[in-house]
C-alpha cells in the first residue's frame, strides 16, 4: 500500500515540467548551463526516473528521508549532527511541533464547540436558536479565511494593539519567565485557531445535529422519557452517547490532516508549519521534502484508519461482540 | 495576492483610525548621529545558506553582505572602489591584476585575514566539487596566487573584463575555519564567522534573524547596534507590522507608496517613503527566428505602437522610469544620448505598410500575403506583467495587430517555451548589470537551450563590440564600446525597452542618516551610517 502511494506520488511529482535546478539559479546570467548540469549529475536528476524512485526507496526503507535539494542541505526529517557537534535541524522536525499544536488545540475547539451547538440545534429543531446557529456556522464556512484573518489582524492589531499581529513569539521571548512565555504564545494562537477551527464548525455541528435527531426518534429514547427521566439526563446521557459514535470515525480520517497546514494562513500569520513547508517545496521541486512529507502523511492516513477501527471496538460492544465471535 | 482588499479596507478605515493613541514620539527636528539601537526589517523568504557562492536567494545575499567581505566593491555611483584591498593595479596586457589589501585586518573570532584567504575561496568557487551556479567567471583565471599575505595576483589567459565585476562579488571566507569543511553540507552556511559590519546572534527557522555590530569588523563599527529580520512571507501582514510600529522597514508596492501611505496622515507622519531605481528592467522580447519579427521595421514599428509612459503610470502608477539601454540610467555606461523610441501611432503604420502589411479585407487586423497579423505574448505570474502585456494588447489593436497573452507557471514557461524557442514574443526581465559586459544575453554564440539569447539575435557589429568590451579593462574605452552597442541595440529593437521600476521602501521615521533623493547604488548603501536616535528608540522588553 504505501509503496503504492509513494510511487504514484513520485511519478505525478516528477511530471511537472523541471527541477531544483530552474528555480534555484534561475535567469541569471552569471550561472552558465553547465553548472546547472553539474547540480543535475550530483543530485541524480539526470538518471532514469525508475532508478531515481529505486534509490530514493532504498533510502526510505532504513528510514533515511535525505537532505533537501535546496542550497542549506538541510536534513528532511530529524536533526542530525556533524563531527563537531554542531546540530542541524530537521525541517519537518522544525514544523510538524508548530502545526500539530495550531491543529489540536483547534481540533479540540471544533469538536467541543460543534457538539455543543449540534445539540443546540438539535434540542431546538426549526426554532430560531437552530436558525441562527446554522446560519453561523455556514458563514464561518463560506468567509474566505484570508479575508477575516486580515480583518481581524488589523482590527486586533492596529487599531487596539490587543493582539500580536503575525508570527508565534514577541520580540524578547528568550527572557521572559516560563508563564510570561505560555501567555505570549497562547496570545499568539488565539486569530490562527480561530480563522482555521471556523472553517471546520459547519460541518461537524450539522453532522451532531441530524444525528442527534435521528437518534431522538427512537424507541429507547421514549422509553428513557416515559420512564420520567428528566430532560438533561434524556439528552446528555442517553442520545448524545449514541450520536458520538459515528464521530469517532471523523476524529480518526482527521488524524492525517493534522500534520498538513494551511499555506495562507500561515503565510499570513507567518508561522512556519507544514503547509508553507509542503507549498514552497512543491514550487522549488524539492523532492526530498515533497516525497518526505507525503510519505509521512500516508503513514499517517493508514494509522489513523485503525485508530478509527479500534476506537469504535472500544466504544461500541456491538462491534466488539461482533469482532470476537 | 491580498493586498487589493487591504486597500479596500484601509481606505473604509481612514475616519475610523483617529481614536488610536498619538504617537508618543516627536521624528521632527535635528539629531545628531549616535551609536546603538535596534532596526526592525521584515523579510518575505528565509536565507537559505549564508555562504553566498553557494545560495541563490536574494535573502541569503542580503544577510550575508552584512557579514562577509569582498574585495572590492561598488560604491554609491556604481564605480568601483576599494573595501578589504585599498588599491588594485592591472599590467599593461590587461591579463594580470594585482590586489593590494589593507593591513590589520582581521576575521570576527580575532584571526588575521590575509591573501592565503583569498585565495582559497577562489580555490573553493572553482572546485568541481563545490555545489555552485557561480563558477564560470573565475574558472578563467589561469593563475592565482597569494605572493605575500598582502598581495593577491590573479593571471587570466586573456584579458577579461567582467573579471573585475567578479571580484566585486565573490564573498571572502575564512580559510581557518573551512580547510577540513565540505563546502556543501557545513555548519558555517548557518553559523558564519565574517569579517563585515556585523555578526549573526541568533537564528530561529522561520521565525527571525538577528546581527550583531562585530567589534572587530574590518570596516568600523556602524551606528546601529543590531539588526533584526523576521520572515513574514504575505506582504500583507508585513504591511500591518509596519504601520502597527513593530518593524521598521519594508518594501512596498507602488499602491501603498503612491494611494495608501499619502491618504493616512497618521502613516504619513511616521512612515518616510523612499524611491530608488530597481536593479531590472521589463522588456518585450520577440523571438526573432519567427516571422515577422525578423524584419526590424515590424519591431520597429511595434516600438513606436507602444506608449510607454503609459505602462509606467498603469501598471507603476507612475513610479518607474523608461529606458533606452540595457545600463541604469545615471551610470556611466547608460548613454545619455539615447531616447526611447517616442509613442507615434502614425510612424508606427508607416513601418508596418513598408514591411508589407495593409488590411485589405477592412476588419481591423492587418494582414500580409493574406495571413492576418496576430501573434501571442507569454509571461510568467506576475500582476506587474500581466497588466503590461494588457495595454501592450489594446496599443497594438489601435495599429491593426492581434495579439493573444498566455500567462504561465514559471517552471512551464522555461522548460517548454523558453528553452524550446516555441514562443512569438514574451514579456519578462532583464536585469540592469553593473558591470557592462552582456555577452550572455546578446552574442550570437549564446543561443543553445538554456543559454541566455533565446531571443535568436544576431549580428556580427554587436558580437564584435561585445568581444572588444569584454576583453578592454579601461573604463573610458569600454565607456565608448557599450554606448556604441547600446545604439545598435536601439535601432533594431530585438526587444522593447518597457520600464524600469523603482525599488520602493516605507521607513519609520526613528531611522535617520538615510541619503534622499537615492544615489543610483540605493539608499541602502550607507546602511551602516543610518542611526537610530535614543529618544525614538523602541521600548525594548527587560526581562
Amino acid at each position: 500500500m504505501l509503496i503504492g502511494i509513494s510511487l504514484i506520488s513520485f511519478f505525478i511529482m516528477h511530471l511537472a515540467p523541471g527541477d531544483i535546478t530552474a528555480s534555484e539559479s534561475a535567469f541569471n546570467p552569471k550561472a552558465s548551463e553547465e553548472s546547472r548540469q553539474k547540480l543535475r549529475a550530483l543530485y541524480n536528476l539526470d538518471k532514469p526516473l525508475m532508478t531515481q524512485y529505486s534509490l530514493w526507496l532504498k533510502r526510505i526503507v532504513k528510514l533515511d528521508f535525505g537532505n533537501s535539494f535546496a542550497s542549506h542541505q538541510r536534513p528532511v526529517l530529524w536533526e542530525t549532527k556533524d563531527a563537531k557537534g554542531n546540530v542541524s535541524k530537521g525541517m519537518i522536525q522544525d514544523a510538524l511541533p508548530i502545526t500539530l499544536m495550531i491543529n489540536l488545540i483547534g481540533l479540540l475547539i471544533i469538536f467541543a464547540l460543534s457538539i455543543f451547538l449540534g445539540v443546540v440545534s438539535a434540542v431546538n429543531q426549526n426554532r430560531w436558536p437552530d436558525r441562527l446557529i446554522t446560519i453561523i456556522v455556514f458563514v464561518g464556512f463560506a468567509v474566505p479565511g484570508f479575508w477575516l484573518a486580515l480583518l481581524l489582524m488589523y482590527w486586533t492589531g492596529v487599531t487596539h494593539s490587543w493582539l500580536p499581529i503575525s508570527g508565534l513569539h514577541s520580540a524578547g521571548f528568550e527572557k521572559m519567565s516560563h508563564i510570561a512565555q505560555y501567555a505570549d504564545l497562547f496570545k499568539h494562537l488565539i486569530l490562527p485557531v480561530s480563522i482555521s477551527s471556523l472553517g471546520g464548525l459547519a460541518s461537524i455541528s450539522l453532522y451532531v445535529r441530524n444525528g442527534m435527531l435521528d437518534v431522538l426518534q427512537q424507541d429507547f429514547i421514549t422509553t428513557a422519557r416515559a420512564k420520567g427521566l428528566p430532560e438533561n439526563k434524556v439528552i446528555y446521557g442517553h442520545a448524545l452517547r449514541n450520536t458520538l459514535l459515528p464521530l469517532i470515525t471523523i476524529i480518526g480520517l482527521s488524524i492525517p490532516g493534522l500534520i498538513g497546514g494551511s499555506v495562507i494562513g500561515e503565510s499570513i500569520f507567518a508561522i512556519s508549519g507544514m503547509g508553507k513547508l509542503f507549498f514552497d517545496a512543491v514550487l522549488m521541486r524539492d523532492f526530498p521534502v515533497v516525497m518526505g512529507i507525503l510519505t509521512i502523511g500516508s503513514v499517517l492516513t493508514l494509522f489513523g484508519n485503525l485508530i478509527a477501527d479500534i476506537g469504535y471496538a472500544w466504544a461500541d460492544p456491538r462491534i466488539r461482540r461482533g469482532i470476537s465471535n | 495576492m491580498y493586498s487589493r482588499y487591504l486597500l479596500i479596507f484601509l481606505l473604509f478605515n481612514i475616519t475610523s483610525c483617529s481614536d488610536k493613541k498619538e504617537s508618543v514620539y516627536n521624528y521632527e527636528g535635528t539629531f545628531n548621529s549616535e551609536k546603538g539601537g535596534t532596526l526592525i526589517d521584515a523579510m518575505s523568504g528565509e536565507p537559505s545558506n549564508l555562504i553566498s557562492m553557494i545560495a541563490g536567494d536574494s535573502a541569503s545575499s542580503a544577510i550575508s553582505g552584512n557579514i562577509f567581505n569582498k574585495l572590492i566593491k561598488y560604491d554609491k555611483n556604481l564605480e568601483l572602489a576599494p573595501e578589504l584591498a585599498d588599491k588594485w593595479t592591472i599590467s599593461s596586457d590587461q591579463k594580470t591584476i594585482t590586489f593590494y589589501l589593507k593591513r590589520n585586518l582581521q576575521w570576527a573570532d580575532g584571526h588575521n585575514l590575509t591573501s592565503d584567504d583569498v585565495l582559497f575561496t577562489w580555490k573553493l568557487v572553482t572546485d568541481e566539487k563545490t555545489r555552485t551556479p557561480y563558477g564560470s567567471d573565475y574558472k578563467l583565471v589561469d593563475k592565482a596566487e597569494a605572493l605575500d599575505p598582502y598581495t593577491f595576483r590573479v593571471n587570466y589567459k586573456k584579458a577579461y573584463a567582467p573579471a573585475l565585476d567578479s571580484w566585486a562579488s565573490l564573498q571572502i571566507l575564512p580559510k581557518h575555519i573551512l580547510k577540513d569543511e565540505d563546502i556543501n553540507h557545513t555548519f558555517f552556511s548557518r553559523k558564519p564567522t565574517g569579517s563585515s559590519y556585523y555578526k549573526l546572534t541568533q537564528w530561529i527557522n522561520g521565525e527571525k534573524l538577528s546581527l550583531e555590530a562585530s567589534p572587530s569588523s574590518v570596516m568600523g563599527e556602524p551606528n546601529i547596534n543590531q539588526l533584526t529580520s523576521r520572515f513574514i512571507p504575505d506582504t500583507s501582514s508585513q504591511f500591518l507590522e509596519l504601520i502597527a510600529d513593530n518593524i521598521d522597514l519594508m518594501n512596498i508596492n507602488p499602491i501603498q507608496f503612491a494611494r495608501v501611505i499619502p491618504s493616512r496622515p497618521d502613516l504619513k507622519n511616521k512612515l518616510a517613503l523612499y524611491k530608488e531605481l530597481g536593479n531590472s528592467y521589463t522588456y518585450l522580447g520577440f523571438n526573432l527566428k519567427h516571422s515577422p519579427f525578423n524584419d526590424i521595421k515590424v519591431r520597429q514599428a511595434i516600438n513606436y505602437a507602444l506608449n510607454k509612459q503609459e505602462i509606467i503610470d498603469g501598471v507603476l502608477l507612475g513610479l518607474g522610469e523608461p529606458v533606452a539601454s540595457p545600463y541604469k540610467p545615471g551610470t556611466r555606461w547608460s548613454d545619455q544620448n539615447l531616447h526611447p523610441y517616442p509613442y507615434d501611432k502614425n510612424q508606427a503604420l508607416k513601418l508596418l505598410h513598408e514591411a508589407g502589411f495593409n488590411d485589405s479585407n477592412h476588419d481591423g487586423i492587418l494582414e500580409k500575403d493574406g495571413k492576418p497579423f496576430t501573434f501571442e505574448i507569454l509571461t510568467n505570474q506576475n500582476k506587474q506583467r500581466e497588466m503590461t502585456a494588457v495595454l501592450i494588447q489594446r496599443r497594438l489593436k489601435d495599429v491593426g495587430i492581434d495579439v493573444k497573452i498566455r500567462v504561465i507557471e514559471w517552471a512551464s514557461f522555461v522548460n517548454q517555451f523558453i528553452k524550446t524557442g516555441d514562443f512569438d514574443a514574451v514579456i519578462l526581465g532583464w536585469s540592469l548589470s553593473l558591470d557592462p559586459d552582456q555577452y550572455n544575453i546578446w552574442h550570437s554564440s549564446q543561443q543553445k537551450p538554456g543559454q541566455f539569447n533565446f531571443i535568436g539575435y544576431n549580428n556580427k557589429e554587436v558580437d564584435q563590440l561585445l568581444e572588444e568590451g569584454r576583453t578592454e579593462l579601461n573604463p573610458d574605452k569600454r565607456e565608448k564600446i557599450y554606448h556604441a552597442f547600446s545604439k545598435i541595440l536601439l535601432k533594431e529593437s530585438p526587444v522593447i525597452y518597457l520600464y524600469a521600476g523603482y525599488g520602493l521602501t516605507a521607513m519609520n521615521k526613528r531611522i535617520k542618516g538615510i541619503e534622499s533623493p537615492a544615489p543610483p547604488a540605493g539608499i541602502a548603501y550607507n546602511s551602516y551610517e543610518w542611526f537610530i536616535p535614543s529618544a525614538l528608540r523602541r521600548n525594548e522588553i527587560t526581562p
